[in-house]
């Protein structure tokens, strides 16, 4: 445990402080580790939110729809989390790259980064809200249409209200994730400095330069950018479950 | 109604379809269009013969490492909760909140050559970074949690009512343990120790930074099948990528089937 984790770790901190808090004040603002780090965030935002939406739709269709062929599209869910990230990286820019087989190319850009990170994120938002939705308890949405409220906005004032915890922690995993995939994204990113590099893939360029110091700065932020977030996300889902109760 | 929910309907599908379903059927139309001797041919080749051998000893050996490390860890978390458990409950799951190519960089940054701890090892002739040791190190502990999350709330639901019916009765603690503790748990630490199988076969980022990406010495198949595509041997690749989409296949199989007993054994129990 100590071996492969905290000695580590240890190590991983003292390289990034090595010049002290300028060198790493330093590492972490260069352009191009700013620019690695904005898209990164701003690209697994995006991906935790669609991917909140579309996850709480498919559970939904999950657990109430019924046809042929549900229980493969239940099994099929959990695939990203089976499939190594590499498979998913060189299918993902064969299929959606400059030779697709469909005449999709978003290889090379954010668009592309977006599509690997909602590929390997997707099971975290299906199966967050899943359980919730199977264990869902429907006399106050009878109430609330027996008191003459249309569907919708009985969904969006009973329904969605005791869903929130449960998206918000799927968000949580999911974003955490997306910050710092690697294998899957590296094919379709292209890894272009400034532009279609994300923070993972900037760290790895650093550390095959011999730049080990400042890698390890840019990952002790990361680090820590990324517990905050889970952090936030686990605070406000725990209190707005408290307030429902 | 009933048009809304058909609509919602066919939006899943089709989300799930782009997504998840057409990568999947791509793997293995590229892999086997060439024809089955072709996906032989790919995986008998030299770098990816290595590649597969790599990655079957670095499983053999990591493998029971952590499952032993997860249920000890889990046992000692729930039943005997002290201050150095709470501590061990925290860091035992920073490998899920952590990028890959950190924990990748970190492993190095501690036992390279030139590294902290790897210095005084390489007194003693031990290499662990671009080595075998350093695909071991990075393997364990990207799976390190996988275990023990699926152990402990377990162990925590069932509680120690059996073992202490079974002590009262005078059954000896090691019986105890075989007869009572393991059994209950077993299912669970199957399914763990599965999810640990996968993501060491499948880890790649980690992998890349410690073991130095050597042709037919350190590549595991996960690297093989990466340089393999990038060196336009996308035919070779992609029958790689198909042999570990197949494994991932049969591991959600024997994943759903070890929740489903795991289900029943509970209600038994109960």
């Amino acid at each position: 445990m100590s071996l492969v984790i905290l000695i580590p770790v240890i190590a991983l901190v003292g390289h990034a402080f090595t010049g002290g808090v300028p060198a790493f004040w330093d590492a972490i603002t260069q352009t191009e580790a700013l620019d690695a780090i904005r898209l990164t965030v701003l690209v697994a935002f995006a991906t935790a939110f669609i991917n909140a939406i579309a996850g709480t739709a498919i559970a939904w269709v999950l657990v109430y729809d019924r046809f042929i062929g549900k229980s493969l599209l239940n099994s099929i869910i959990d695939l990203p989390f089976a499939l190594p990230t590499v498979v998913a990286g060189i299918t993902l820019v064969t299929l959606y790259g400059p030779y697709s087989p469909v005449h999709i190319d978003v290889a090379n850009s954010w668009v592309g980064i977006m599509v690997a990170l909602l590929f390997v994120t997707l099971p975290f938002n299906v199966r967050a809200v899943q359980p919730v939705l199977e264990s869902m308890d429907f006399s106050a949405q009878e109430a609330a249409s027996t008191l003459g409220s249309r569907p919708l906005r009985t969904f969006t004032y009973v329904t969605l209200p005791t869903l929130v915890p449960s998206i918000l922690s799927g968000m949580g995993l999911a974003f955490a994730r997306a910050i710092g995939e690697f294998g899957s994204v590296v094919f379709i990113s292209g890894n272009e400095p400034f532009h279609t590099e994300v923070a993972s893939s900037y760290i790895f360029a650093l550390s095959q330069d011999g730049e080990l110091n400042s890698a390890a700065a840019v990952s002790v932020f990361l680090l820590v950018f990324a517990l905050v977030v889970l952090g936030v996300f686990g605070f406000i889902s725990r209190r707005i479950s408290q307030r429902i109760q | 109604m009933k048009r809304r929910s058909l609509a919602l309907r066919l939006i899943a599908l089709f989300y799930v379809g782009v997504l998840v379903g057409a990568p999947l059927v791509l793997v293995f139309q590229r892999a086997f269009s060439p024809g089955f001797d072709s996906v032989w041919h790919s995986l008998t080749a030299s770098d990816t013969a290595s590649a597969i051998r790599l990655t079957l000893v670095v499983a053999a050996i990591t493998l029971p490492l952590n499952v032993i490390f997860g249920v000890g860890a889990s046992l000692l978390i729930v039943r005997h909760p002290s201050k150095f458990t709470r501590l061990l409950d925290t860091l035992i799951d920073v490998p899920l909140a952590i990028s890959p190519i950190i924990i990748g960089l970190a492993l190095e940054l501690a036992y390279a050559s030139n590294g902290v701890f790897g210095r005084a090892l390489a007194h003693l002739g031990w290499q662990i970074i671009f080595s075998w040791p350093g695909i071991v190190l990075a393997s364990a502990a990207v799976s390190l949690p996988l275990v023990s999350r699926e152990m402990v709330p377990l162990l925590r639901e069932i509680g120690d009512s059996q073992e202490q019916t079974a002590a009262t009765l005078g059954a000896k603690p090691t019986r105890i343990f075989f007869t009572i503790t393991l059994r209950s748990v077993a299912w669970a630490a199957a399914y763990g120790a599965t999810l640990t199988l996968a993501r060491i076969i499948g880890e790649y980022g980690a992998v890349l930074i410690v073991s130095g990406n050597i042709t037919n010495k350190t590549q595991t198949l996960t690297l093989d099948i990466a340089s393999n595509f990038e060196n336009f041997a996308t035919k070779q690749g992609f029958a790689g990528a198909a042999l570990l989409a197949m494994i991932s296949i049969g591991v959600l199989i024997v994943l759903s089937l070890a929740k489903q007993r795991e289900r029943k054994n509970y209600e038994y129990h109960d």
